[in-house]
Formats: C-alpha cells, sequence, structure tokens
C-alpha cells in the first residue's frame, strides 16, 4: 500500500496569508474589513459613534461646558430661552466715574449722594438693602468711607432718568430690561454695573432658567452624567448576570434550562418598567438601587439571544470535533462558544443602554429612584410640568435631551446590526 | 386545536406563578421596610408593631407567601392602608375600566399607523418613502413617552387651547353623567347623553395618540420586515406572472399572510403598552390603574401597590394566552 502524500498544486495562492488573518479576525476588526464601507449603515455608526462620544465627554467633564454649576441659583425665575434677566442697573451719566455701588461711598461729613428710583418697583428695596450690605463691609475698613445714599422716588422711569440727566441725581437704578428699551432714547446716559454687583447676565440663558432661577442648559449638561451613569452601569449588570447564564442553559440544555427559561421568559413578558417602579419603591430612591431596578429588567434579553445562540452553534461541525478531540466543555464554551455570540451582545448592548436610559428618565419622571437634589432629565421633565402654562422650555429641552442620547445608542446598534446580520440586510 | 390550547393554558399556570413570586420576592424580600418608611419619623416602634401585625408581616415568610397566593387567585387584597381604608378591589374596579378606555383606542391608533405605514413602505421598498418609515420608526422609539405626551399638551391644550390636557371628562359635565360601566364612552352611549360624550371624545385624544403614536414604531417595523418578506414567496411571484395588479398582490396576498407574526407581537407589546399607560395616565391625570399605583407608592400604601402590581402581572399572562390562542386560530400550523 503506498501512502499518497497530500500534494498542493504548483501554482496555488499561499494559503498562509488569509488563513493567519481570519485566526486574528475579532471583533473591531470584522467591523473594519466589511465590504459595506460605503453604505448607509456605516453612516449611521459614525455619526452615532461621534454623538456617543461626545456625550461621553459632556458627561465625564460637564463643568467644561455648562456655564453654571447644576443647583446654583444664577438668575431669575421663569426666564424665556435668551430672554434678558431683569437686573437693578445703575444708570450713570456718560461722564461719570462711577460704575459700582461701592464707588457712591463717601466721607461721613459729605452730603449723601442722591440716588434715583421709581416708585412701587422693588428696585428701590434692593437698592436699600444692597447699600445697606455693602456699607456694613466698608465701614470698618481704613478710609472711613461710608456708603448711605439718598434714595428719591420718582413716579415714572422717565422722571427718574431725567433727573440724572439734570443733575439732580448722581445714579438712578431700574430694572435692565427696561433701560434696554430706552438706552436709546438717553444718549447722555450709560449702564453701569448692577447693584448687586453679581456675574453680568446680560445675554440671558441660552435655554432659559427654571422655576427656582436654575440655568436650564447647564442642569441638562450635567445630566447627562446620571443618564449615562444608570444607563451604562445598568447594561453592564445585565449583561454580566445575562451573558454567563444564557451560555450556560443554552449549552447544558435538560429540565435546568428549562426551569430558567421558563423563569427568564416570564421576567421578559412582565412590563419592565412597573417592576422597576416596584423595586425602586421598596428599595428607596438611590442611583444604585435605579441601577439595580433596572439591571434586573435587561437580564431576561442578554439570556435569550445568547442561549438561542449557543443552542445552534452547538451543533456545529466544529464544536463536535473539538469535543471529539477531548476538548472540556468550559474550553468548548470559551473557545468555540463564546466568540460567536460576541456580536449580538454587541448589538444588544448599544440598544440596551438606549432602553436604560429611557426607562430611568421614566422613573424619575414619576419621582421614583433618584434623590429629587440630583440634576436629572426626567426630574427637570417632571418639574417643568406643573408650570406648563408658562415655561414651555423647562419641558421642552430636557426631553430633547434624552431623545438625543437614546437615538445615538438606538443608531448605533441599528447599524450594528445590519454589518453583523448580513442576512437581515437583504430584507 | 383543542390540545393546544389546552397546553397553553396549562403552560401559564407556572408562568403566573413564577410571576407572583418575583413580585412576592420584591415586596416581601428585598431589604426595606415598608411599615416604617409609610409612617416616617413620626412611627412609633409601638405603632410600627401594630401595622405590622395587622399586615401580617410577623408571620414566616412561607405563610406569607400562601396569603399572597391565595389573595391574588381570588382577587381579595384586603384593605387599603389610607384614605378610607376600602376594600383594595373596589378601589381597582373603578380605575380599571379608565385603563381599558385608553388602551383599547391607542392600541387601534397603533394598529392602524403600523399597518398602513408598515404596508407602505415595503410596497415602495428602498425609495425615499421606505426610507422616512425607517426613520419614523427609529425616532419614535426614542422618544420619552411622557415627553410626547407633554409636547401634545403644549401644542394643543396650551398653545392653540382646543384641546383639554387631564381628566377624563369636564368636572361639570361629569356630574350629569351616571357610570354604570366605569368606561365614560359607553356610560354616555348608554344614556344617550351626548355634550357627555363630546367631552369624553375631546379629553380621550391626547393620550390616546401618545400612547398610539409610541406603540406604532415597532408595528411599523414588524409589519414592514413581514410584509417585504411575503412578497418574496413563490405565491407572490407566481400572481405577479399572472398579471395581477401589484397594489392587489400587496394589500390583498401579502398583507394578510404578513398579518400573522403581527398578531404574536401585540402579545409582547402588552409590556410596553401596560408600563406607556403608566406614564401616560401620569402625564394626563388620567385615573387608572397606573396613575393609582404611583399615587399610591407615594403615599405608601404597600397593600395597594402589592396588589396592583400582582393584577398587572396576572393580566400579561391572561392576554399573552389570549394572543397565543388567537394565533393558533389564524395560523393551523402552530402546534405544539
Amino acid at each position: 500500500m503506498t501512502i499518497i502524500k497530500e500534494q498542493r498544486p504548483e501554482n496555488a495562492p499561499e494559503a498562509e496569508g488569509w488563513e493567519s488573518e481570519l485566526e486574528r479576525v475579532g471583533f473591531v476588526r470584522r467591523i473594519l474589513m466589511s465590504r459595506r464601507w460605503y453604505g448607509a449603515d456605516w453612516w449611521f455608526v459614525a455619526i452615532a459613534s461621534v454623538m456617543v462620544v461626545a456625550f461621553i465627554v459632556i458627561a465625564l467633564v460637564p463643568g467644561w461646558f455648562a456655564p453654571y454649576a447644576p443647583d446654583a441659583i444664577v438668575g431669575s425665575r421663569f426666564l424665556a430661552p435668551g430672554e434678558h434677566p431683569a437686573v437693578p442697573v445703575l444708570i450713570v451719566p456718560v461722564d461719570s466715574t462711577v460704575n459700582d455701588l461701592k464707588d457712591l461711598a463717601v466721607a461721613p461729613d459729605q452730603p449723601r449722594p442722591p440716588v434715583a428710583v421709581v416708585q412701587g418697583v422693588p428696585t428701590g428695596g434692593a437698592l436699600n438693602e444692597q447699600a445697606k450690605a455693602i456699607d456694613d463691609q466698608i465701614k470698618n475698613e481704613p478710609g472711613g468711607l461710608r456708603l448711605r445714599p439718598q434714595i428719591d422716588r420718582y413716579p415714572t422711569i422717565e422722571k427718574a432718568l431725567q433727573a440724572v440727566v439734570d443733575g439732580t441725581d448722581v445714579a438712578a437704578v431700574i430694572q435692565s430690561t427696561e433701560w434696554e428699551k430706552l438706552a436709546q432714547q438717553y444718549p447722555m446716559l450709560r449702564e453701569g454695573h448692577t447693584i448687586t454687583g453679581e456675574i453680568s447676565t446680560a445675554g440671558g440663558f441660552l435655554l432659559g432658567t427654571n422655576d427656582i432661577g436654575q440655568d436650564v442648559l447647564s442642569r441638562l449638561l450635567w445630566g447627562t452624567r446620571i443618564a449615562l451613569i444608570v444607563g451604562f452601569s445598568s447594561s453592564i449588570v445585565a449583561l454580566v448576570l445575562g451573558v454567563p447564564l444564557g451560555l450556560f442553559a443554552g449549552f447544558i440544555g435538560g429540565p435546568m434550562d428549562r426551569l430558567l427559561s421558563l423563569v427568564m421568559d416570564s421576567l421578559y413578558a412582565f412590563p419592565g418598567l412597573i417592576l422597576a417602579i416596584a423595586i425602586t419603591a421598596v428599595l428607596g430612591p438611590s442611583v444604585l438601587n435605579v441601577i439595580v431596578a433596572i439591571a434586573v429588567l435587561y437580564i431576561p434579553t442578554y439570556y435569550r439571544i445568547v442561549r438561542g445562540q449557543t443552542l445552534s452553534v452547538k451543533e456545529e461541525v466544529y464544536v463536535e470535533a473539538a469535543r471529539s478531540i477531548g476538548a472540556r466543555s468550559r474550553e468548548i464554551l470559551q473557545r468555540y462558544i463564546f466568540p460567536n455570540v460576541i456580536p449580538s451582545v454587541a448589538i444588544i448592548f448599544s440598544v440596551n443602554v438606549a432602553d436604560a436610559i429611557l426607562t430611568g428618565a421614566g422613573l424619575s419622571f414619576l419621582g421614583l429612584g433618584l434623590p429629587p437634589t440630583i440634576a436629572d432629565w426626567g426630574i427637570d421633565v417632571a418639574r417643568g410640568q406643573r408650570f406648563i402654562q408658562t415655561g414651555w422650555w423647562m419641558i421642552t429641552y430636557p426631553g430633547l435631551a434624552i431623545i438625543a442620547v437614546v437615538l445615538a445608542f438606538t443608531l448605533m446598534g441599528e447599524g450594528l446590526t445590519e454589518i453583523f446580520n448580513p442576512k437581515l440586510r437583504e430584507r | 386545536m383543542r390540545r393546544y390550547i389546552l397546553t397553553r393554558i396549562v403552560l401559564t399556570l407556572p408562568m403566573v406563578f413564577i410571576l407572583a413570586t418575583l413580585v412576592f420576592f420584591v415586596m416581601h424580600i428585598l431589604p426595606g421596610d415598608p411599615v416604617r418608611s409609610a409612617l416616617g419619623p413620626k412611627g412609633t416602634p409601638e405603632m410600627v408593631a401594630r401595622i405590622r401585625e395587622q399586615l401580617g408581616l410577623n408571620e414566616p415568610v412561607i405563610v406569607q407567601y400562601g396569603k399572597f397566593l391565595v389573595s391574588m387567585v381570588t382577587l381579595r387584597f384586603g384593605n387599603s392602608l389610607v384614605l378610607g381604608h376600602r376594600p383594595i378591589i373596589d378601589e381597582m374596579s373603578e380605575r380599571f375600566p379608565a385603563t381599558l378606555e385608553l388602551v383599547i383606542p391607542a392600541s387601534i391608533v397603533a394598529l392602524l399607523i403600523g399597518i398602513l405605514g408598515g404596508t407602505f413602505a415595503a410596497s415602495r421598498r428602498k425609495r425615499p418613502i421606505d426610507y422616512a418609515w425607517r426613520i419614523y420608526s427609529v425616532f419614535i422609539y426614542s422618544l420619552p413617552i411622557f415627553w410626547l405626551g407633554l409636547m401634545l399638551q403644549l401644542f394643543f391644550g396650551v398653545r392653540l387651547n382646543i384641546l383639554p390636557i387631564s381628566g377624563r371628562i369636564d368636572p361639570v359635565i361629569g356630574t350629569t353623567l351616571k357610570s354604570v360601566t366605569n368606561m365614560y364612552i359607553i356610560d354616555a352611549l348608554i344614556s344617550g347623553n351626548w355634550p357627555a360624550l363630546w367631552s369624553v371624545l375631546q379629553h380621550l385624544i391626547l393620550p390616546t395618540f401618545t400612547l398610539g403614536l409610541i406603540l406604532s414604531g415597532v408595528f411599523v417595523r414588524m409589519t414592514r420586515i413581514n410584509v417585504i418578506e411575503t412578497l418574496q414567496a413563490d405565491y407572490i411571484a407566481a400572481g405577479r406572472a399572472r398579471g395581477i395588479r401589484e397594489r392587489v398582490l400587496v394589500y390583498g396576498h401579502a398583507l394578510k399572510n404578513a398579518m400573522i407574526p403581527v398578531i404574536t407581537l401585540i402579545g409582547l407589546q402588552v409590556a410596553i403598552l401596560l408600563a406607556g399607560a403608566v406614564l401616560t395616565e401620569t402625564v394626563f391625570s388620567w385615573p387608572g390603574m397606573g396613575r393609582y399605583l404611583v399615587e399610591r407608592i407615594s403615599t405608601r400604601d404597600y397593600t395597594a401597590v402589592q396588589s396592583v402590581i400582582a393584577v398587572f402581572a396576572l393580566l400579561v399572562a391572561l392576554i399573552s394566552l389570549a394572543v397565543d390562542i388567537i394565533y393558533s386560530l389564524v395560523d393551523p400550523r402552530v402546534r405544539y
């Protein structure tokens, strides 16, 4: 008997090249090597990735982007987007050296500087209060200056301003919004600082302020953090529990598998939000409890997909081959089955983060889960609902933020599905 | 056929049992003392002890579990902890019709949009209109339902001021309506109270569309995929070869068969529907089961919360049973 040696034809291409390449094909490489770079789905993934990265950056360092701290009270209440806040400002003659309320301080023996205000407008009170505060501060300082302006009340803004023009008063204090309307008519007057000396908010707030005078934009940017924390953490917890359970159940089969599947299917059928409501209601409000409540909901999602794939991969010839050469179960699971489920897990994870953010927002909208002091979109929308007649911006913008984040993760999942499941693409 | 239905009914029992166990686990085993949190800092140890005794929380867990299962089967949930201590089942039977009145029209809206949109998109596959519908379904999926409700309120209720934004009926007209079924549309119809019917319908529009639009995204998606799949079947090709018009093929031949898997989907959507109803009811102050749940959580009415969630679990199991039975009637291929 002659042994026929296997011979490679002379002109056969080098096999090593693609073989070694195939071995190295992993998750990232498979994306990069896909033939579909030019398809619309890549644009989905590309745009979504940019958005996701942007949101992650914002969530990591919201302070770089947000003009104010999330719980700082920075302006008047209910300012519409771009609306200038009404701040009492000093109005002085163009050639005056006075800029600040402090500049009106004089030595105790000098006459008190007269300041014009309008009757029946809170500026007079604000001026008194502020002057007293500054006076208390400077009276012990060297120089012995005192700030005790003499307040002249006029019936109208025009009369008050005229008094400054005439020189009867050294300055007037009026609301900045009023001054904007009148500035054209008084070229001989100019706007000084606000009498409270706080940061100038003359530009208004891009997205307005809420019912207690916090900046909506800042809260929105800071809210990214909690949304992503809840979304990512709960999905990761669900993944870490769901994937091994699915692998295990699919691989061993039998009554254990049936029992586990029954439990998971029941959990899957139950309305997620309602279960999360129950869990958070019992556990009490905290970020960790929200993450736990939402993670429980998504374990079945991973379980079902991973189990299904394990069942079909288990029957593949290469698994049988591995088993026939004596590979242990653990090895088969680890090296032959697990890599096959990675792509679907990546897809579910992406969609899952989106879902978890929505559920989390729903929970905090209902006033459950998160402590009310946290800057969160759901909480902000719920708060805005009470003022729906006055402040549309308090509801609209946090909602748009939720949509943007959820859309980014959903699109990512969509794109990944199309890339990893060529069969689906043909549909 | 009968064998399938029987098997299916038998298989529902473990599902109900597992869901009940889950609810019990969440409400009794998880850390956190409902009585202490209900009483707040004012509660003296004696009060806590008394209420625990009243609720049977001092009994062994296994006894509590047994009692809970019995209460779920008999629907006797005991009395509310707050406000008049009425039997919970009475309170729920007032709220449940309100939820039905919201959920049924919403499902109809969702199905109409889903079936029409999905079939339309499928028949014009890869054309702009198809992409538009796909984007619609992805976008709808990303919308927080409570936000959609508020936006509709802002536009139609506040800006245009043509639709009411909360409640089920105008409170003045509401006093003239005699409630029999607590589903106001039916009540108004049987008593012939037309102003009431008009008011009820007006109040119904925004919540219905909020819930219906959110649900419609999934239906568009599923119908589209199924119709596309069916359109590739041999009998469609045969019909095409015989010169049957495309429109007849799509809406007459393909749609009917494509609808079969969509029926299963309705069963799966029940979860989204009920969860959506909780949020919609909260936004529109709609006095249904969902709002009842949220209200009772804030008043710490532990018994009521547990009962509502148990009822939701029962509902889910029953609806999925019903859907599967309908499915088996529509598609004779389904067998165990």
